[in-house]
């Protein structure tokens, strides 16, 4: 009886809804399933098999050798290096002057906030060569701070955007009980406003996170020493030199992404309800 | 406790005027009542006293320390405000204990002083629970926890009962008012309803458009209303007002009829033009009462029943303690009591 009231109502619209969602996930998850198999197969079951047919014997060789000839030691430590400095850094430097931007008095702040979407709205194509002349005048080339310092400059602007966004729609009594209890900005800043943040700072974490990792236009202008390259890079030279050898490619292509799995994986929970904050009043 | 002392108190946003010199005196362990419509100006002043807004001329001063220039945290009060404003990531504990925590007391010394504070409230069983399994009653009570832990020598409280429902609200007002009662702490209180300001306060203080209209005890404004606004914002139903000339020691309405003035015939002029108030409570129906006045809506409460008449072509309700059959559009008579009638100057709506 139960089923079938359940049956009845079952909503036409929901269903197409959750049909297409089904056929968007196949979609993207089916060049996944062709990339863990072919980093699975040998050179001529490659050649023999179809793209989606499991391998027949799982060679975890491709592995191994990938990490040695596309020197990932190197790549993956100078990833590691740069994302975890870069994307807690960022986060804390937006937070912090979102949180300025919303709720200390200044009648400059409409102005900077502007100045400071104005530069998430320049494509960074266009500031590319511009970009490379002036870490080069800083004699930055090569290093990871030339790398950090460009990739802080343009993640923070939209971070600002959207926590600034958040903190405005904080009631304002919230800060203002905390400014009669005593607290400095600081401390309202760390003790309140930060712990009713943490959504929305997981989800701008994994963002930020999948962006700087997979990030390889700026790295490939500016890193030009193939020790101080990120993952991505080390993935371009690889495809270039061993074109042919599918199996190890594309093992090199799992390794590279595991990691932005792994941290999407373990934040996803916050992710989604940080997206969603905001829309209601919480 | 502590005395407040506002001195010709002005705000400015720009070039508007929003407060225009405010003179208030609250004696030590006073509870005051700032009451008006919205927009008034009574929320900003309650700020201005916190160090919320800006002071842009006058004086404020909290016992004998003019405090226009200190920060909100030095200024020795705590505030209650109307949406709670409690801490959503912290317990009940710790929201209370917060401003105890930011002044560097010990962590025993806090649990000590959140304890007694709670015990006062009631509020021991919910010391572990975060503001959001709380319902809106307890919500309030956190707020005013909040408050009292820190034993400050006032209490600001901004429409703190606009967010409960009828029913908790009156509860809440007698809370506060046995909360007052023990604690004797100075209050400063911001309220839209007119009956929380009647039914609280020991000392009214009406504003309008930024001005003070009248300060006094409820009672004394609501028997003796300085002007027609005072008169018309205090009592629920409100004051009905009528139209009318002076004729032969009589207020004679727009259609004729006469309002007999007993002892007040001598302080008005013959031919006058004024502005006749009856509070609901006071016409009693009369068969041969000197006011008539067309039914044009019966609500009955239960306890009382309250009239909607047309009366000189001028709106009025009557409340009765007696139920009534009646029905729109029945002629009624009323009396009026004698001694209870307001006049007011027709221009200037002064009371005479």
């Amino acid at each position: 009886m139960k089923q079938m009231i359940a049956a009845t109502r079952r909503d036409p619209v929901l269903m197409g809804l959750w049909l297409s969602l089904l056929v968007f996930a196949l979609i993207w998850f089916a060049p996944f399933v062709f990339i863990v198999f072919t980093s699975l197969k040998s050179s001529p079951e490659i050649m023999t098999s179809g793209a989606f047919t499991p391998p027949g014997a799982l060679v975890t060789q491709n592995y191994a050798t990938a990490w040695n000839r596309g020197g990932f030691d190197h790549a993956f430590f100078n990833s590691v290096f740069v994302t975890v400095i870069k994307v807690p850094l960022g986060l804390m430097i937006a937070a912090l002057s979102a949180y300025a931007l919303a709720r200390m008095k200044n009648r400059w702040n409409k102005l900077v906030l502007l100045f400071i979407v104005f530069g998430t709205m320049i494509p960074f194509q266009v500031m590319l060569a511009p970009l490379f002349t002036l870490v080069n005048s800083l004699g930055l080339v090569d290093t990871y701070l030339g790398l950090i310092l460009p990739y802080l400059a343009f993640g923070i602007p939209y971070q600002i955007f959207i926590l600034h966004s958040f903190f405005k729609s904080v009631p304002k009594e919230l800060s203002e009980a905390a400014l009669i209890d005593g607290a400095s900005h600081f401390t309202t800043f760390r003790r309140i406003f930060l712990p009713i943040t943490l959504p929305v700072m997981a989800a701008l974490l994994i963002l930020d996170f999948v962006a700087t990792w997979n990030e390889f236009a700026m790295a490939l202008v500016i890193l030009q020493d193939a020790d101080k390259w990120t993952l991505p890079l080390g993935l371009m030279s690889f495809q270039g030199q061993f074109s042919n050898e599918y199996g190890q490619l594309n093992a090199a292509i799992v390794m590279t992404v595991l990691p932005a799995v792994l941290v999407y994986l373990i934040f996803q929970r916050y992710f989604v309800s940080g997206l969603t904050s905001g829309a209601v009043k919480g | 406790m502590s005395s407040v002392t506002i001195k010709n108190l002005q705000k400015s946003y720009g070039a508007v005027d929003v407060i225009h010199g405010i003179d208030v005196d609250i004696a030590p362990g006073e509870f005051v009542i700032l009451v008006g419509p919205s927009g008034c100006g009574k929320s900003t002043m309650l700020r201005m006293v916190a160090g919320l807004e800006d002071i842009s001329g006058g004086t404020i001063s909290i016992g004998d320390r003019v405090v226009n220039d200190l920060a909100p945290k030095d200024r020795d009060i705590a505030m209650v405000f109307q949406n709670y404003a409690l801490y959503p990531q912290m317990t009940v504990a710790q929201n209370m204990g917060f401003a105890l925590e930011m002044a560097g007391h010990s962590k025993a010394d806090i649990a000590r002083q959140v304890a007694r504070s709670a015990e006062i409230l009631g509020l021991e069983p919910l010391l572990d629970r975060k503001p959001a399994n709380l319902s809106g009653g307890q919500r309030q009570r956190v707020a005013m926890g909040r408050a009292i832990v820190r034993e400050p020598q006032v209490f600001l409280f901004d429409e703190p009962l606009s967010n409960l429902d009828a029913k908790l609200r009156v509860q809440m007002r007698a809370e506060i008012k046995a909360l007052h009662a023990r604690l004797g702490t100075t209050i400063l209180y911001v309220t839209h309803d007119q009956v929380e300001a009647m039914t609280m306060a020991d000392k009214i203080v009406v504003l309008n458009a930024g001005k003070v209209e009248q300060i006094g005890s409820p009672l004394d404004l609501y028997d003796h209303p300085a002007n027609k606004f005072v008169a018309g914002f205090l009592g629920s139903p409100a004051m009905n007002f009528f139209d009318a000339t002076i004729t032969q020691n009589t207020a004679q309405l727009a259609d004729g009829q006469r309002v007999p003035l007993g002892a007040r015939a001598g302080e008005v002029a013959e031919g006058q033009q004024l502005t006749l108030g009856l509070r609901p409570e006071t016409l009693t129906l009369d068969p041969a009462g000197p006011l008539q006045g067309r039914v044009k809506l019966i609500e009955p409460t239960g306890s009382e029943t309250f009239i909607a008449l047309d009366i000189a072509g001028q709106d009025a309700t009557v409340v009765l303690k007696d139920r009534l059959e009646a029905a729109a559009g029945d002629m009624l008579r009323f009396d009026v009591t004698q001694g209870r009638i307001h006049l007011f100057a027709a221009q200037s709506g002064l009371a005479l």
